[in-house]
């Protein structure tokens, strides 16, 4: 080493700073974390918020009520006709369950005159002759 | 007590000192706010000084300087090792000096334009030393800085070259030429006075 990079080294040796240096630097980062703590606290809602913010959003956002609306109608539409369905199967059964009664009926009164027709012929074969 | 009990006693206390400034950034690392504190005050005159010798302003360079530290606490889950930091610090204190000269156009005065105080022998000393910090300040800011880290931080050629990006031969380039002003123009400010071994 040379005399001149002696001189160098001496000019150029390190120097500290001002004495409150660290304190100041731990006041900015105390600054910065304060700044820091009520901005993450918000951020989910802020960002919740922000997703449904930009103009492109809106259009995806209608588009997605329009569809949730169209499903929700044609859900509607499905029970209803679903129970249309079943009351007219039950008014059909009950329609069925009627007719087959009635036919019971005609039966059983074509059986009593047929019984009754017997019994008179049965009543003259046997009587005096 | 021999010298090599001396060598064992100086590796030994080395070692203690690693291990006590890994823990410390350990501690920093962790949310500590004391080591970070203790980070800062190791560090401080690298930074400070890299920055003042670059700016010739305290209070710039202690902005400067303040900025570097707030940026470390930002990016302190980065740094992997004490040996890491120190880099970590001189190339974002760098850099930070460039862009801050870019963003406030620096003023330089051109190496020829140096006032050229002719001083008595007894004060050489200290004008000097004084005549060389006003010849580095007046250099362009790549060559400022290549030459700081050389004679502030001790660095070769080749870890300024990493520490500043740069390419390998532009770096000796900037040395060699920056070291031929500096000898020329403090022998100049000194009165014609000429060491011999400049």
């Amino acid at each position: 080493m040379n005399r001149f990079d002696e001189e160098m080294r001496k000019a150029l040796r390190r120097e500290e700073p001002s004495p409150d240096f660290t304190d100041r630097v731990m006041a900015r980062v105390a600054e910065s974390q304060r700044q820091e703590k009520p901005r993450e606290k918000t951020d989910w809602l802020r960002r919740l918020v922000e997703f449904f913010q930009p103009p492109t959003m809106k259009w995806a956002m209608t588009g997605a009520m329009a569809i949730a609306l169209v499903v929700a109608g044609f859900g509607v539409h499905y029970r209803l006709e679903n129970e249309r369905r079943r009351l007219a199967e039950i008014a059909e059964g009950e329609h069925a369950k009627e007719q087959v009664i009635l036919a019971m009926r005609i039966a059983s009164a074509k059986l009593n005159i047929a019984q009754k027709k017997v019994h008179e012929t049965a009543s003259h074969e046997g009587g005096p002759k | 007590m021999t010298s090599d009990t001396r060598t064992d006693r100086l590796i030994e206390r080395k070692e203690v000192g690693m291990q006590r400034a890994d823990d410390t950034l350990s501690r920093a690392k962790d949310g500590d706010q004391t080591a970070f504190a203790e980070l800062v005050r190791e560090h401080q005159a690298m930074v400070f000084s890299l920055a003042h010798y670059f700016s010739r302003d305290r209070a710039t360079a202690e902005d400067l300087a303040q900025e570097v530290f707030i940026h470390l606490f930002q990016n302190l889950g980065a740094i992997e090792s004490p040996a890491h930091l120190k880099f970590w610090l001189r190339r974002v204190t760098s850099h930070r000096c460039i862009d801050h000269a870019r963003k406030h156009k620096l003023k330089t005065v051109s190496v020829d334009d140096a006032p050229e105080p002719v001083a008595p022998v007894n004060f050489r000393d200290s004008l000097m030393t004084e005549a060389l910090r006003r010849i580095v300040a007046t250099l362009p800011e790549k060559p400022r800085l290549v030459v700081t880290l050389r004679y502030q931080e001790d660095l070769d050629p080749t870890e300024i070259a990493e520490v500043l990006d740069m390419p390998l031969n532009t770096v000796k380039s900037h040395l060699r030429r920056s070291l031929v002003i500096l000898r020329e123009k403090v022998t100049r400010s000194l009165g014609g006075i000429k060491y011999e071994s400049f």
